[in-house]
């Protein structure tokens, strides 16, 4: 579950410039019934890597973003340590995706013990080491998924966002303040309570986000399951809409395999004369006509899953060159394509019966052509 | 409404093995007595009665079993199927008839073979020459060995000496006498006919 502020309604945003969320707030939430725990997370929008070595120094542009959080944000986002270890809060150390460790080429790769600069958007340059390497799972959850810190670090020294720091007086001290937590529910069947109860505690007057946050806000809290509902409507959405350019599509073959049975039963009329002459029944001559259109449906078909399959790896590797586009490393999600046999075989099966709906009248036209007429025909 | 008779009292017997030519101008109603004959229409009064059977009350499909097993066509406009090799065509009227692969290979180029066509087995009626043509389709009226062909203007789309040539193999080519029906206005056919029979308005009119 991800809590942040920012608009509800039917599609709820997050402001991650809000930053309300307190110590003492995470200390709260996270003792609230149903939360297992939870993580407080300060994103730090990253400019450059600096690597000096020597005489020599390297810097990479990069549009990356670290979380300053604590060691929990790498099991709630699903992400599990390749090498080395976890930071330690207070130290100037942080953990890298794996996808990130050759960011000054492949032969120079970054590893453990390594250490690095870097500088955040706003010019701070901070020195680190590098004590580990993540990546995400294979199955990660939804909301892993969904985002992906190239660096992970501790929220001391990284992450100084006070109250009032940015108004110019301080009025409650020195407490850190977080846009976004991440908390987890005990389990699946108490994730409605767990964001209930955090909704109740967030709008109490214990809370200090309450208080501090911007009157017209609200607090949003976004479920995994709301995450997949929404994917689920808009898949929906999705196959609706093919389903019906499918039906569409299947209509139209239809209508073209008749059309031309039409016309080569009228092109063959002698020929169909000729052969009811020579002994062909009723039956063999919807069978001859029924077999040719069944052959174009069933090789129709065949034609358009190989078009088909191809066009989706055309369209899916297009999608993700898109999304490595636009999200950079910071959403390095990509789509997979997935086959299930079982549908070509369907789509075969449908296009044979195709061809025998649409075949049906044309063969019965055949069959019932007048063989005394249909041998004068010019 | 008046009824239009195409063919008014016609009487006529065949005997087995005879060659009889029907001739007469068009509109004599020669082209409705080899459809009443080849069994694909029906006279709308009276009986036929082919080979001890009476077909006049049968069915389409019935119909068409009597054709395929005791009629060969063969036309003036040759009538092969295109999509089709001159084999596969001698073959055709086997196919309805249920016969096994092997039969039907055997019994088309054997007939083929005798007509001189054993290099064109594979060819497409549209590679062939019109007497080829012509002689596929003699082949293929033979294919079920039925006691009568009948020909429409057999030579109608071929050149004298062609048509000739094919009048020579259908009248002396078979396993055993045929009764062979010739619908011709071409009267130097004559010389290959048992009989000559010649149709007026639907009646015969003199018979030689």
């Amino acid at each position: 579950m991800v809590i942040g502020v920012g608009r509800t309604g039917d599609s709820p945003q997050l402001s991650l410039t809000e930053t309300v969320f307190t110590d003492k707030d995470v200390e709260n939430i996270g003792n609230l019934h149903h939360i297992k725990d939870v993580a407080p997370v300060g994103i730090i929008s990253l400019k450059k890597i600096i690597k000096r070595e020597k005489f020599l120094t390297w810097d990479s542009q990069f549009g990356g973003t670290m979380y300053a959080s604590n060691s929990v944000i790498l099991e709630i986002l699903d992400l599990e340590m390749v090498s080395g270890r976890i930071f330690e809060e207070g130290e100037r150390e942080i953990v890298i995706d794996k996808s990130i460790a050759d960011v000054f080429g492949e032969n120079k790769p970054l590893s453990i013990g390594d250490s690095i600069y870097f500088q955040r958007i706003d010019g701070i340059v901070s020195k680190t080491k590098i004590v580990g390497i993540f990546k995400r799972k294979e199955d990660a959850n939804i909301v892993g998924r969904l985002t992906s810190p190239s660096i992970v670090g501790p929220i001391s020294p990284y992450y100084s966002t006070y109250f009032g720091s940015n108004v110019g007086r301080v009025i409650l001290g020195r407490t850190s303040a977080y846009g976004i937590l991440y908390a987890r529910a005990i389990d699946k069947t108490g994730v409605v309570s767990a964001q209930n109860e955090s909704l109740e505690y967030l709008n109490s007057d214990e809370s200090d986000a309450h208080h501090y946050k911007d009157k017209n806000s609200d607090f949003v809290l976004i479920t995994q399951e709301y995450i997949v509902s929404r994917v689920d409507q808009i898949m929906s959405v999705i196959s609706m809409f093919i389903t019906a350019i499918v039906l569409i599509s299947l209509i139209a073959g239809g209508i073209g395999i008749a059309n031309i049975m039409f016309a080569t039963v009228t092109q063959r009329t002698r020929e169909i004369g000729a052969i009811k002459a020579l002994g062909a029944r009723h039956s063999d001559i919807l069978q001859l006509f029924l077999y040719q259109s069944i052959l174009m449906g069933f090789f129709g078909a065949i034609i358009g899953c190989i078009v088909g399959a191809l066009g989706s790896i055309v369209v899916i590797e297009f999608a993700n060159n898109r999304i490595s586009d636009i999200g950079g490393t910071y959403l390095s999600g990509t789509i997979s394509l997935n086959y299930s046999n079982e549908w070509f075989i369907i789509a075969t099966l449908v296009g044979v019966f195709v061809g025998i709906i649409a075949g049906a009248l044309p063969a019965r036209r055949a069959a019932k052509l007048d063989p005394v007429k249909a041998l004068k025909y010019e | 409404m008046t009824e239009l008779h195409a063919l008014d009292n016609v009487s006529l017997k065949v005997k087995k093995g005879n060659v009889v030519s029907i001739m007469g101008p068009s509109g004599s109603g020669k082209s409705t007595l080899m459809n009443l004959i080849g069994c694909l229409d029906r006279p709308s009064q009276e009986t036929i009665i082919l080979d001890g059977e009476d077909i006049t009350s049968y069915n389409d499909n019935q119909l068409a079993e009597i054709r395929g097993k005791k009629i060969g066509f063969a036309f003036q406009t040759f009538n092969l199927i295109s999509s089709m090799t001159a084999q596969k065509n001698a073959e055709l009227p086997m196919i309805f008839r249920h016969i096994d692969k092997n039969s039907r290979t055997k019994r088309a180029r054997f007939l083929l073979q005798n007509l001189g066509l054993e290099r064109w087995y594979s060819h497409y009626p549209s590679e062939l020459s019109g007497g080829q043509q012509q002689r596929v389709a003699i082949a293929r009226s033979l294919a079920n060995n039925p006691p009568i062909i009948l020909a429409d203007e057999p030579t109608g789309n071929l050149d004298a000496n062609t048509g000739e040539k094919v009048m020579e193999l259908l009248t002396s080519f078979s396993e055993e006498k045929k009764t062979i029906l010739l619908v011709t206005h071409d009267p130097s056919l004559k010389k290959y006919a048992d009989r000559v029979i010649i149709l007026m308005d639907g009646k015969i009119s003199v018979e030689q």
